[in-house]
């Protein structure tokens, strides 16, 4: 009556062990398609791994349909987000209206199978914002192509791709209990003076309005792998930022085949990443059938997809800016075509130019629609960037460097910490070698907290989303750490303390401290 | 946790009754009833039933025998057996089926509650005074108002027969029942086992007990532990009436059809749903006592004893949900939650006060496959003695007890003190020594006795702001709760509050790596203190703008005023509780 019709009688008896053996698996399927029986296939968009019998990813989508549909009985204003089993973890993402968005995680196949499920789903929602910024909604692609190759193919690329920067050996990690003091889909911001803050200003006036456009240019300067400033929106900021940090900054160029920025595990074990990529890479390349209809592991053959978030594909020209061939040549030239993507608040696409100078990374945005000439144009606006503010970027490179802590700039001693200002898209926090002194116990006492806090301010959200409902909590785990949740006026703090007394006076009195001294201004943008 | 007979020490019940007792409930077999029991008839019953019947004629005709009571639902052709062996009094003539009293016959004729959350929203004062049985009968899963529910909770066998759903009417749910067996079954046949569902405010969870799914869908915020938790008492109660010994019908027949055999205990379980909005007993796992003096407790506990002595199991004095005293024969423990399933059942079962009676018992936590057999007898509106034996035809000789225990019990004085202290109330915050200085060493009062008005440091509630708090001795398994005073002062108040302890409770003991060991919360509703140590568990709700150090401190001295009075709030040595 309710759902659970043909899929469940057709996968009966199928075990979702035999289907992922690595642990994990990724489903993206369209719910308004394939409503006959016998064509459920085509409701599919994406299945990783891709090898996975039909039956199995079928199997699959028959449990996440059936309970979508049955938790609508109940809460048809609020979508199915979890279903949690003792094995498996199913995480939700309704990414755009009717399509779905499906982690599934074997739990026995992690060491350390403890996590927040808003982190996996922050996984889920940042595949898909930054595939919304490269190449606009799966709507939009379905719409373009009804028979979704179109879509299949630029979500197969894009996920395989983003699925290189969680890999370890042949095991994507996923964002454990270990990264609970950290953020995914925010921003870190650099600090800086209030004379450096008027000398960047200053700098961006003259990128967003260059002598004989109209039109304002948007921009983005990060430094190193902090943010500097931005005229963007907070959400395309905080896409753009990760895009950078991924792909762009200085960081990701050097040492492209090793670094997950997001992964404290990841760094030491670099090495290991240099088989993965190619064995990916191998299977890109290989012949893929074309058709969806053939079996599990043929994936289709394209020659037109940009690939932004494939790995070691940017590198930097001799005049400062960065190139890529990812989006391909230009007709007739041997010439790289300049990448563009979407912003999401102007629905605008724009060119993606990026210059570095040493640390410091400039993207200028230039609207598509502002230049008629195309490549040319482009041309025209990096020759008089490189005219106009090349100089200033030396200076503000120079001092910014110069006043740099280093890696451990944030690091406040005696404290384990997340700051997160989630109207902003911005947090800071302690320095990943940092928390990783934290002992084990620690981290999954403030991973469960934060869990509690993700709930509370879920139900906020449903119940008011104007409404931002002030909390705290502080608690003195078995092992004698404090865990503290703060949330005052839309901001959260998070925060481990593992040589504190304990009183629990002395704990509210250290956090007093820590949000005296360091929490005004850390969020400014301005 | 022990629930292996072996290691309890007590004497084993017999299989041969477990059996018996199965046989009877599956109606395959009626003729091994056990004699000077009467079997009332019922509409649905198979003929040979009766026959049986016929054959079992009690030999006894000075007293009348107890009597398995078989109730049907009025104007209902539904089948259903009763448990309770009522005994009628002296010289009173037996009950038909239909006055057995049943509070859920009284409840399923139809919704006495008009309101979507009618349960879980009301306004009542007294615990005893909501609708109990059935509600909303008329609704079912296509109605608005069923959807809009805030609690459900659904029992139903493996091949998806509904058992028991707390709103609507089973039968009318069996489709959506074969729903959730479809879900439960899917993750199975992946190998593996559904906890729970979560989409927005609401939260679906899954128990599987064997062949028996229990499942919640809720929206009222509680966490998935606490609502396990939930299910699992719901199971135990379950268990209560039936025994696990009911997966055995599953085994020979998977399409078997428990719901008739829990026919006419709506109430139980209706009544046991709602005290998890209002009992901190569901989640903290320890029962509370009623307040009493020291020598009038230990006058009453002399008495129990005497009796566990002649082979009773457990002697049980209650008032309310509140023990009055406790007496396990040697090496018998009774599980808190077993106190709480025990006590549900008999508070919720109208006939339990109409008449003494006898009835087959489970308690899970105790031997989840046979039976104990209850007397039970209330010795005023309130107070309900409750003698566990193993023996089936211990009627009489619980019968001597009882009414060796009531003269005693009514010479001592003890039924007044009872009902004095009920008049009284237990520990108000108001009451809270400022100073505990001044307290230590003096003779301490009956916690109501000499109150001396609001504290000066808060115009509601006690000092510092404190409104209300739970003290939870570990190793007593008990609890204390203060009375709920201004400005918590309704019943939705307290449900709240309740929700925000079991919040704090499970937050606190995390299955991976609790229990903590302080914790501070602070929302726009309280702070919330809460403090484990070795010995006990105190939870604290003061004014969401308490100060922090007045706060702690205060605690510090609402753990010196429940060991000052300990020897009223808490019982102690009736009898070994370990396990």
């Amino acid at each position: 009556m309710y759902f659970l019709g043909d899929y469940t009688e057709r996968s009966m008896g199928l075990s979702s062990a035999n289907i992922a053996n690595e642990g994990i698996q990724f489903c993206i399927f369209d719910s308004r398609r394939g409503q006959h029986e016998g064509q459920e296939l085509d409701k599919i968009l994406f299945f990783y791994p891709s090898e996975c019998p039909y039956s199995s990813q079928l199997s699959v989508i028959g449990l996440c349909e059936g309970i979508i549909t049955f938790t609508r009985i109940f809460s048809p204003e609020a979508a199915c987000e979890v279903i949690e089993a003792e094995r498996h973890s199913h995480v939700f993402y309704e990414a755009e209206p009717d399509i779905w968005m499906i982690m599934v995680v074997e739990k026995s196949k992690y060491a350390e199978s403890v996590w927040r499920s808003e982190a996996l789903r922050g996984v889920l929602k940042e595949i898909h914002s930054l595939f919304v910024m490269f190449h606009g909604s799966l709507k939009t692609l379905i719409d373009k192509q009804p028979s979704g190759e179109f879509a299949r193919t630029h979500l197969y690329y894009f996920f395989t791709d983003y699925l290189t920067d969680f890999t370890i050996g042949k095991k994507i990690q996923l964002p454990s209990f270990r990264e609970c003091l950290k953020e995914r889909g925010t921003v870190q911001m650099l600090t800086i003076s209030r004379d450096m803050a008027i000398e960047i200003q200053s700098l961006v006036t003259v990128l967003g309005s260059p002598s004989g456009a109209n039109t304002i240019y948007n921009s983005l300067i990060l430094f190193q792998d902090l943010l500097v400033s931005t005229t963007l929106s907070p959400d395309d900021t905080a896409n753009l930022f990760a895009y950078c940090v991924m792909r762009l900054s200085p960081h990701a160029l050097s040492s492209s085949l090793s670094v997950n920025s997001w992964s404290y595990i990841r760094k030491s074990k670099s090495a290991s990443n240099v088989s993965t990529v190619s064995a990916v890479c191998a299977a890109l390349d290989g012949s893929h059938g074309t058709s969806h209809d053939a079996s599990p592991g043929e994936q289709p053959r394209t020659v037109n997809v940009p690939r932004p978030l494939q790995r070691d594909k940017w590198s930097k020209g001799g005049d400062g800016f960065l190139v890529t061939d990812v989006w391909g040549v230009e007709v007739g030239t041997s010439l790289p075509r300049t990448p563009t993507l979407w912003l999401q608040q102007t629905h605008e696409r724009t060119y993606l130019c990026v210059y570095q100078y040493k640390n410091l990374t400039i993207v200028l945005l230039i609207p598509v629609s502002s230049l008629i000439n195309g490549e040319q144009g482009i041309a025209l606006v990096k020759n008089q960037l490189l005219e106009n503010v090349s100089q200033k970027i030396v200076n503000i490179e120079e001092k910014l460097s110069r006043g740099w802590g280093g890696e451990n700039a944030y690091h406040v001693s005696g404290y384990r910490y997340l700051l997160l200002d989630g109207d902003r898209n911005i947090s800071r926090a302690s320095p990943p070698a940092k928390v990783t002194t934290l002992s084990k116990d620690s981290l999954l006492a403030l991973n469960k907290l934060r869990e509690e806090v993700d709930l509370e301010k879920k139900r906020t959200m449903l119940d008011n989303p104007e409404h931002e409902k002030d909390f705290e909590a502080c608690i003195r785990a078995k092992n004698n750490a404090w865990v503290i949740a703060k949330i005052s006026r839309g901001r959260e703090l998070y925060m481990a303390l593992e040589k504190a007394s304990e009183t629990l006076m002395f704990a509210s009195d250290a956090v007093e401290k820590f949000s005296n001294r360091y929490c005004e201004g850390a969020f400014s943008l301005d | 946790m022990d629930s292996d007979p072996d290691t309890n020490g007590a004497p084993e019940p017999q299989l041969s009754e477990d059996e018996l007792r199965l046989s009877y409930l599956s109606l395959e077999d009626s003729r091994h009833v056990p004699q000077g029991v009467r079997l009332e008839r019922n509409g649905s019953l198979p003929a040979d039933f009766y026959d049986a019947r016929e054959d079992i004629k009690p030999d006894d005709v000075e007293a009348s025998p107890p009597r398995m009571v078989t109730g049907g639902r009025e104007g209902s052709s539904k089948g259903k057996i009763g448990l309770i062996e009522g005994l009628e009094m002296d010289g009173e003539a037996p009950p038909s089926p239909s006055s057995s009293g049943y509070a859920g016959e009284r409840g399923s004729s139809g919704g006495s509650s008009g309101t979507v959350e009618a349960a879980d929203g009301g306004e009542r004062v007294l615990h005893d005074d909501w609708d109990k049985g059935k509600q909303r009968i008329d609704e079912d899963d296509t109605s608005a108002s069923w959807r809009k529910r805030k609690k459900h909770f659904f029992v139903l066998s493996h091949s998806g027969k509904p058992i028991f759903s707390r709103y609507g009417d089973e039968h009318k749910l069996a489709g959506f029942s074969a729903t959730l067996q479809a879900i439960i079954s899917f993750v199975e046949n992946g190998g593996d086992r559904i906890k729970f569902v979560r989409a927005g405010r609401h939260q679906v969870v899954f128990l599987v007990k064997g062949p028996i799914y229990l499942v919640c869908i809720s929206c009222t915020e509680e966490p998935y532990e606490a609502l396990r938790g939930q299910l699992e008492l719901l199971y135990g109660q379950i268990l209560v009436i039936l025994t696990k010994s009911i997966d055995r019908c599953f085994v020979k027949n998977p399409k078997f059809d428990m719901a008739p055999l829990l026919g006419g205990t709506d109430a139980v379980f209706s009544s046991l749903i709602h005290s998890f909005g209002w009992n901190p007993a569901t989640f903290l796992h320890a029962y509370t006592c009623l307040p009493l003096a020291y020598s009038t407790r230990q006058a009453a506990v002399a008495i129990l004893q005497d009796v566990a002595d002649s082979g009773v199991l457990f002697a049980i004095l209650m008032c309310r949900h509140k023990v009055v005293s406790l007496v396990g024969a040697q090496k018998a423990s009774l599980h808190p939650d077993d106190m709480l399933l025990l006590s549900n059942f008999i508070l919720s079962t109208e006939s339990f006060r109409t008449s003494e009676a006898f009835s087959p018992i489970c308690l899970p936590h105790y031997n989840s496959m046979a039976f104990l057999y209850a007397y039970v007898h209330y010795l005023d509106v309130d107070t309900y003695l409750a003698l566990l034996s193993t023996n089936s035809e211990g009627f009489y000789h619980l019968k001597e007890c009882r009414i060796q225990i009531e003269s005693v019990l009514v010479k001592s004085n003890v039924l007044c003190e009872v009902q004095k202290s009920i008049l009284d109330g237990g520990l108000h915050v108001e009451d809270l020594p400022v100073d505990s200085s001044l307290r230590s060493g003096l003779p301490c009062p009956h916690p109501s006795q000499g109150r001396a008005g609001p504290s000066s440091m808060s115009d509601i509630g006690g000092p510092a702001g404190l409104w209300h708090f739970i003290y939870r001795s570990i190793n007593l398994d008990q609890y204390v709760s203060s009375e709920f005073s201004s400005p918590l002062n309704s019943s939705r108040l307290h449900k709240r509050l309740y929700r925000a302890y079991q919040k704090l409770y499970v937050s606190m003991h995390d299955r991976q790596i609790g229990p903590h060991k302080t914790q501070f919360r602070r929302d726009e509703n309280y702070v919330l203190l809460c403090w484990i140590t070795q010995d006990f568990e105190l939870y604290a709700a003061f004014d969401p703008l308490a100060d922090k150090a007045l706060a702690i401190k205060t605690c510090n001295r609402v753990c010196q005023w429940v060991r000052d009075l300990e020897n009223e709030i808490f019982l102690f040595g009736g009898s070994p509780f370990s396990w």
